[in-house]
């Protein structure tokens, strides 16, 4: 070995301060703490929610599955607000095809050409990507009323939908069964597959992923497809579940995915965050739900605490944090030494 | 020996400036190159466009008689250049070893083979012995420790020509010294090295050939072992380097204005310092030495951890606490990113200067058209804003005139206190002499100057005192009689560099 | 002037003349983002008027301003938040229904007055809740904004219990919405009122300049001494109040109010501000131009549903028109950097 320099940074050893080490690399501690809060209140305030695991498991695969999909795109510091009327047109699109061999593929396709197109707007155009899958969320909103004719459409094989509501072996109904399958991928994905590890750079230092030499661009579709997918699939199991589509399906899943990903920690500016983390904010979220309505609360009031937990995991995200400690300090230090406590 | 990689007839032009103006570079196997030059002369661009980063307007890049695509930063590494960037291009939130295999880690059916990954990667940081976790992320590294990741990720790639550009900008001399003798190590291996530097010591130290490049112009390429580093430092700069002695102000400072005491702050530690009416206090020391940091801790545009700071004027004493009533007690900041921070680009000149102005040219809430438009033509004309149009958009001016306006803006309020960051970074040679004696001007009617810069001719010839800042702490003061080039910076390199 | 000044500028002139100004293209795409309102506004107006039957009645126009006015009040607002860089404020979903509903709920049991100051105190808090977790906190003006949509509506529906609210016959709500002048409503005074004194606002006192100047360059606006958190709680408070006003014209005009009789109200506004020429990137734009935005959007709904087009493909048209308005002016902002 030739000569070598120490600059500090080598890997600790000793378990605790490996495992410290560990727990400091992750991302999810604010919904970890949000989950264990919530499931602490409940075991003495609604121990129900214990028993009525089938239920909870069902709510947070409902909450959950639009969020993963979202997480992708998050990941790369980016926003997809078109996922809500994604679904809803998907889940139209699946009613009124009467062949469910036709219309769910015709369904998922449109989801990844939604996909396409917002990262059109966002990649090659350059337009801002709220911006992009806003005006998306609206056309396609349009688009789903257009279809239905204003109208909840039946779909035709009524067995079909009725079966699909049923548990396929023990609580594990299709939707709990795709939403894990859907986690699973995405979690592979972006954690094994090298396109989706470059996920991160894409959203953490994205001049450096160019210089590189990532395809930025194409992460970016890759990302949008996800995400346009994944809120057809949803659309899909929406609309076989419930036997029909409406046009206004999915009104609070904006609010309920973007408040499952944050929650868990993924950094809306990209970068930062994880699957995982998603999957414990949807937990959190699908718990407290079913909690609130075994204990009687309104629909309105659920949302009500839905969209202040979604406001103060945003304000508390590390980089508000910061930003709000720094006027803080800016303000504060007119002292020179350290006064005692 | 035929060259590794050659770059022909390069030209670049930014919005009508060349950056680059015909310029062709070789390096052969194992032979280090230095591409010297001042700030602005079109170093960086140049190894932009042999990294593929930049597209160049016309010439061609070749290597082992290839000639490798425009602006295909992939077909670059893959061709074997290798760019480790001037500004960190790491991604924080990543892992080291992620990081050093960035965009091109190993993968089976796309898979990628996180074993073989920390392998590689693990071997890349021996070959330029750094031992750091692989599973750190960067964000939690050292600033040095980050730049050997960054050398470690070129290294990685196996590149035939590794290109360095100012390496040591943030480095301690002993991190320095031990990068320089790396870089002779993969050298003797057969590597090609690209050196980017304006320090001289360390191009005499290590290269065998130096490139100078002056206003995006070759002016020369010189071997190393005939030349001398007056030599290059002559070709680099154009002109004989001397101390302007006539310029020279006979300062008479009044009254203390600004008094920091014990600023501690991100990068700052423990620093007090005190400037007075009429007087200019130059701050030294290598880039990252804490000097930006200091000066914004001190008019509270960024947070201070401890630290009392106070400004004196027409008698009565305010205490700093915020950005806010640092402008509201007579400060001027004229900050270093002058396009990002100093100007909003798109607003008019007479929008940029009525900003910090607003309260003296509105009555109760309501701007004031006229008196506006008087002010701010006045304030043009007084800083030679050419040509002193105030509805341009101020992002049509060249760099040198945005910097004027950026003076304007404070000059509106008589400032009390104006703090200078980098006054004359990118301007060009005529505007630097204004902006100086604008400086020297401010002074003069009584305002108290801070100036922070690496460029030592203009401390010299500005300041009346000068601090040398190092890791934080001010390591040495210098009066005007005392400082020269070499005392200020063995203080700010923290080495002991003998009287000659 | 003293002497070193004139120093200085003798210098300026003695020196080569530097290459000191780069000139900018103005090109035909960004004249177009910037004006093309009037070209579109203008064509849409003469082909309905020719083409579309029932069109040019005066009972048809006094309709599109009675449609337009709540739209109206809450863009010009909102024209605000977007110019300040900070994308939309998606609640003003949740403010106008609130107002609405506290005007009828409460203007029947206490008058108008508590009820205005019922109105506008809880657009203070939507200001403030909003303006202070986009400022200070710096979070997401998109997400923190859908959050406040969600608790509004929410604890709006919890308190109303979703109920439809109807004004007394013939109490001054009533009065106020049916009232006219010539063939113009009441409403529409209201939208031009609230126009001129936020176009004053934007572009005569140095509040407005700086929401501009935050628009164009946050970090020089803060350091030319600016409390710039500040700029964006008013940024958000001027919408809020705007949003409330619009809340009682509109409860006002159909007499009834209910928690979700505004959806739609948060992209018609960002509909109607883009395609006025306020760009999304913050910095340029202005209420005047909303307000031409505003009426083509209302035009355009109003032939669509004249042709029998329904609610629909009226949505999908604006989802386009905002894609194509925005992508006109990312081009254009492109080719200006040329």
């Amino acid at each position: 070995m030739t000569e070598t320099i120490q600059l500090g940074g080598a890997k600790e050893t000793g378990f605790f301060p490996r495992l410290r080490t560990i727990i400091g690399r992750r991302t999810e501690g604010r919904g970890v703490i949000l989950l264990l809060v919530i499931l602490a209140v409940l075991a003495f305030t609604q121990p129900l929610v214990f028993t009525a695991l089938p239920v909870t498991i069902g709510r947070i695969a409902l909450i959950g599955i639009v969020a993963l999909g979202l997480t992708a795109v998050i990941l790369m510091g980016e926003l997809d607000l078109s996922v809500a009327s994604t679904l809803a047109a998907s889940g139209v699109v699946v009613a009124i095809i009467p062949d469910l061999r036709i219309a769910i593929p015709a369904a998922l396709l449109m989801g990844i050409v939604v996909g396409i197109i917002n990262a059109f707007f966002i990649a090659i155009v350059g337009i801002a990507s709220f911006i992009a899958s806003l005006g998306m969320l609206f056309a396609l909103s349009g688009l789903a009323f257009v279809l239905s004719n204003e109208v909840p459409v039946s779909i035709a094989n009524q067995d079909a939908g009725l079966a699909f509501g049923q548990p396929l072996f023990g609580p594990v109904t299709p939707r709990i069964l795709l939403f894990f399958l859907v986690f699973i991928a995405i979690q592979l994905f972006v954690t094994k597959v090298k396109a989706g590890r470059e996920f991160f750079a894409v959203g953490g230092n994205r001049q450096a992923a160019y210089d590189s030499g990532i395809p930025v661009k194409r992460r970016i579709f890759t990302g949008f497809i996800i995400s346009g997918f994944v809120s057809a699939l949803a659309g899909v199991i929406y609309t076989l579940e419930l036997t029909v589509a409406t046009p206004t399906a999915g009104s609070t899943v904006l609010l309920a995915s973007f408040a499952a990903a944050i929650i868990g920690g993924n950094y809306l500016k990209g970068g930062r965050g994880s699957i995982i983390g998603t999957l414990i904010g949807a937990s959190s979220l699908g718990v407290l739900q079913v909690a609130l309505f075994l204990s009687g609360v309104q629909v309105p009031v659920q949302n009500t605490l839905i969209g202040a937990i979604l406001l103060i995991a945003v304000i508390t995200d590390p980089s508000s944090l910061r930003a709000i400690s720094a006027r803080v300090r800016a303000t504060l230090p007119d002292r020179t030494k350290v006064e005692a406590q | 020996m035929a060259a590794v990689v050659e770059a022909k007839n390069i030209t670049k032009a930014f919005g009508g400036v060349k950056a680059v103006d015909d310029v062709s570079v070789s390096v052969e196997a194992g032979e280090i190159l230095a591409v010297v030059g001042e700030n602005g002369a079109g170093k960086s661009t140049l190894m932009r466009i042999l990294a593929g980063i930049e597209t160049q307007d016309s010439g061609q890049v070749i290597v082992s008689g290839e000639v490798i695509p425009k602006s295909d930063a992939k077909a670059s590494i893959d061709a074997g250049i290798s760019l480790v960037h001037q500004e960190l291009s790491l991604v924080p939130e990543m892992t080291v070893a992620e990081n050093i295999l960035l965009g091109s880690a190993p993968t089976t059916v796309g898979i990628t083979r996180t074993r073989q990954m920390k392998q590689i990667a693990q071997a890349a940081l021996e070959e330029i012995g750094v031992s750091v976790d692989l599973d750190e992320r960067i964000s939690k590294l050292s600033v040095a420790l980050r730049q050997f990741v960054e050398i470690a990720r070129a290294v990685a790639r196996k590149p035939k020509v590794l290109i360095l550009d100012e390496p040591t900008a943030s480095l301690t001399p002993a991190e320095t010294d031990y990068l320089l003798s790396m870089l002779q190590r993969l050298a003797d291996r057969g590597m090609s090295i690209v050196y980017i530097s304006h320090r001289i010591p360390e191009v005499f130290r290590l290269c065998d050939t130096v490139t100078i490049l002056r206003d995006g112009k070759q002016i020369s390429v010189l071997d190393v072992a005939k030349t001398t580093p007056q030599q290059v430092i002559d070709q680099m700069v154009g002109r004989e380097l001397k101390k302007d002695l006539e310029s020279k102000r006979s300062s008479s400072p009044g009254h203390v204005v600004l008094k920091a005491v014990g600023i501690r702050a991100e990068g700052v530690n423990d620093i007090s310092l005190e400037v007075r009416a009429g007087e200019i206090i130059g701050l030294g020391g290598l880039v990252g030495a804490g000097r930006t940091e200091l000066v914004r801790a001190i008019i509270g545009a960024d947070p201070r951890k401890l630290g009392k700071v106070t400004l004196t004027v027409n008698g009565k004493t305010k205490v700093i606490s915020s950005f806010e009533s640092a402008v509201k007690a007579g400060v001027g900041y004229v900050p270093e990113e002058r396009r990002t921070d100093g100007l909003a680009l798109t607003m008019t000149v007479a929008e940029n200067i009525t900003l910090p102005n607003r309260k003296e040219l509105s009555a109760s809430g309501f701007q004031l058209a006229r008196k506006i438009r008087t002010f701010a033509d006045d304030l043009s004309k007084r800083v030679g804003l050419r040509p002193p149009e105030i509805d341009r958009e101020a992002g049509q001016y060249s760099g040198g005139n945005q910097q004027k306006i950026v003076i304007a803006k404070w000059l509106g309020r008589r400032p009390a206190l104006i703090v200078l960051d980098e006054p004359t970074r990118g301007v060009d040679v005529g505007a630097k002499a204004e902006i100086h004696r604008l400086v020297k001007e401010l002074a003069d009617n009584g305002t108290a100057v801070l100036v922070v810069s690496s460029d030592l001719p203009e401390l010299l010839e500005l300041a009346d005192t000068i601090h040398v800042v190092r890791d934080g702490t001010i390591t040495g003061t210098l009066s005007q009689e005392e400082a020269d080039e070499k005392r200020v910076m063995s203080l700010a390199a923290g080495e002991q560099v003998e009287n000659a | 002037m003293d002497k070193k000044t004139t120093l200085t500028q003798q210098m300026a002139v003695a020196q080569e003349p530097e290459k000191a100004i780069v000139e900018r293209k103005t090109g035909a795409l960004s004249w177009v983002a910037q004006n093309g309102i009037f070209i579109f506004l203008a064509v849409l107006i003469l082909v309905a008027s020719f083409a579309v039957n029932g069109f040019a009645s005066l009972e048809n126009l006094t309709s599109i301003l009675n449609r337009a006015a709540p739209i109206g009040i809450v863009a010009v607002g909102m024209t605000y938040v977007v110019i300040s860089g900070n994308y939309l404020d998606l609640s003003v979903v949740a403010q106008v229904a609130t107002a609405g509903v506290i005007f009828l709920a409460v203007g029947n049991e206490y008058g108008l007055f508590v009820a205005a100051l019922a109105a506008f105190a809880a657009s203070l808090v939507y200001g403030i809740v909003n303006g202070v977790a986009v400022g200070y906190f710096k979070a997401n003006a998109v997400i923190v904004t859908l959050a406040t949509t969600y608790i509004g509506l929410g604890l709006l529906r919890f308190f109303s219990g979703g109920s439809i609210f109807f004004g007394n016959p013939d109490g001054p709500m009533e009065q106020f919405g049916q009232a006219k002048l010539g063939p113009i409503p009441a409403s529409t005074f209201v939208l031009l009122a609230i126009t001129i004194v936020l176009s004053i606002l934007l572009t005569r006192t140095n509040f407005g300049f700086l929401v501009k100047s935050f628009g164009v360059n946050e970090k020089a606006t803060r350091l030319a001494g600016v409390n710039t958190d500040r700029v964006i709680v008013g940024a958000f408070l001027v919408t809020a109040f705007a949003a409330t006003l619009a809340g009682f014209v509109f409860a006002a005009y159909s007499n009834t109010a209910v928690s979700t009789m505004s959806q739609g109200f948060d992209f018609r506004a960002l509909a109607a501000i883009i395609i006025g020429g306020t760009s999304v990137f913050g910095g340029r734009g202005s209420v005047l131009r909303t307000l031409l935005g505003v009426m083509f959007v209302s035009v355009l709904n109003n032939i669509l549903v004249l042709v029998g087009i329904s609610f629909g493909y009226q949505q999908l048209a604006l989802g386009i028109i905002i894609l194509l308005a925005v992508t006109l002016d990312v081009l254009s902002r492109k080719l200006g950097e040329k």
